[in-house]
């Protein structure tokens, strides 16, 4: 679980390297990665919600 | 030698940024705490940049520079370097983060409109803009006072040239006025600089902003939408006076309009109408229909000489007080007072050899409104 986590925010950082990559294109489903990018994003979501209603106060 | 450079550099970079602000090519750092901030946010992302700007393509033009061909530069062939990336990720998040706080900040500011003093209303008209002191029952048009010889070039242009108006909005210093701003026809947009505020006034909607001045002065801005054919001929000119002196200012002005609206029961002499709506004629009529009554056919028909007018005063004043819809005549029943209706409908009856004799008096005009 913890290495697709960590795959899924170096995608969203839009850095990762090159052998870590290949790893996760050899090993593991795609729907893990899918799930897992849907989910972090929505809490990426949230988390701007949350933001925003503080500084709104 | 190389000092002697970065030092010419330095000078010529200042005296520019000087020479910017004596000409007012920078935006203005204007009289609002708000316009003062807005200012300062936009110096600070400036200056960010140009310090960006001068590493970014400082390292780029050294290298290219340095390393080049003719020199035995070769290209270096790696295809990943992981920790440089994070921090060209990082570091522009970091300065996005940054600038976006304070911007946040100001933001939040000047959408508070809350706890004004004074509520003023803000309508916009195809061309002048109405102000509306709300529970004051004080209320005037503002229109463009430029000559129209001066826009054709007849007579030479005045100081304040498309940037005049016959009734400036008057402000007191030192209180947060909220302005409701909003439009009769189309969207206008209420801009002036030096209050930094930029307000769309759209027809159905009611937008908010606020000011509170802190210098006596007198400041201009233009409409800021394209509205239409005198999209340039509606000036915003806002007169900010000390406090005491608004105070005096809004009781005389609530004076008039008492005394304006006794003018409505009594009986008029003709002169006196005609003389009322000819200036009522120019300042708000004559933009479409001209001064001479000629209009600009066919979106403008003329006055002078106009067989339907001449022949029903009823249909003259109904198309006057009620607009043609479907055409540019706006409805005038809420814009202008009964005596000034009066008098205009009086004056173009009577004008540029539209000789009926009609006199339409305030009381008339008053009926029909209350109808």
């Amino acid at each position: 679980m913890w290495p697709v986590v960590k795959s899924v925010l170096a995608a969203l950082l839009g850095v990762q390297n090159n052998q870590k990559r290949q790893e996760d294109f050899n090993s593991g489903r795609p729907a893990a990665y899918i799930v897992t990018g849907v989910v972090i994003t929505l809490l990426f979501i949230l988390v701007l919600i949350v933001l925003a209603t503080l500084a709104a106060r | 030698m190389r000092s002697r450079w970065c030092w010419l550099l330095a000078i010529y970079v200042t005296a520019s940024v000087s020479h910017t602000q004596a000409y007012g090519w920078n935006m203005p750092v204007g009289v609002t705490d708000v316009s003062s901030d807005i200012y300062g946010l936009h110096m600070t992302i400036f200056w960010i940049c140009v310090v960006i700007g001068v590493l970014v393509f400082g390292v780029m033009f050294f290298s290219l520079f340095r390393y080049r061909h003719s020199k035995g530069a070769k290209a270096a062939h790696f295809h990943e370097h992981t920790s440089v990336e994070v921090l060209w990720t990082a570091i522009p998040i970091l300065i996005l983060v940054g600038m976006a706080v304070p911007a946040t900040a100001t933001l939040k500011n000047m959408y508070d409109a809350s706890d004004a003093e004074l509520d003023v209303m803000i309508t916009g008209q195809q061309w002048r803009w109405r102000y509306e002191y709300l529970g004051e029952d004080v209320a005037f048009n503002s229109s463009m006072s430029t000559p129209r010889a001066q826009i054709s070039g007849e007579e030479e242009r005045g100081e304040y040239y498309l940037l005049e108006v016959d009734q400036p909005l008057v402000l007191p210093i030192n209180r947060k006025v909220r302005f409701l701003m909003t439009s009769d026809d189309v969207i206008h947009s209420w801009w002036v600089p030096d209050l930094a505020v930029k307000q769309d006034t759209i027809p159905g909607f009611i937008n908010e902003n606020w000011v509170r001045i802190n210098e006596p002065g007198i400041y201009r801005g233009q409409c800021a939408e394209l509205c239409g054919i005198d999209h340039g001929f509606m000036p915003v000119v806002v007169h900010a006076m000390e406090e005491e002196a608004f105070d005096g200012w809004l009781a005389e002005q609530k004076e008039m309009a008492k005394e304006e609206a006794m003018g409505v029961d009594r009986e008029w002499e003709m002169t006196e109408l005609v003389e009322r709506g000819e200036s009522v004629y120019q300042t708000i009529c004559a933009s479409c229909h001209q001064s001479e009554g000629q209009g600009l056919p066919p979106a403008f028909p003329a006055l002078a000489n106009n067989q339907q007018l001449i022949s029903d005063v009823d249909w003259h004043l109904d198309t006057i007080l009620n607009g043609v819809s479907g055409a540019a005549m706006p409805a005038f029943r809420n814009t202008l007072n009964p005596v000034e209706l009066a008098a205009v409908v009086t004056y173009t009856r009577n004008a540029w050899g539209n000789d009926t004799g009609d006199v339409v008096q305030p009381s008339t005009v008053a009926g029909k409104i209350a109808q």
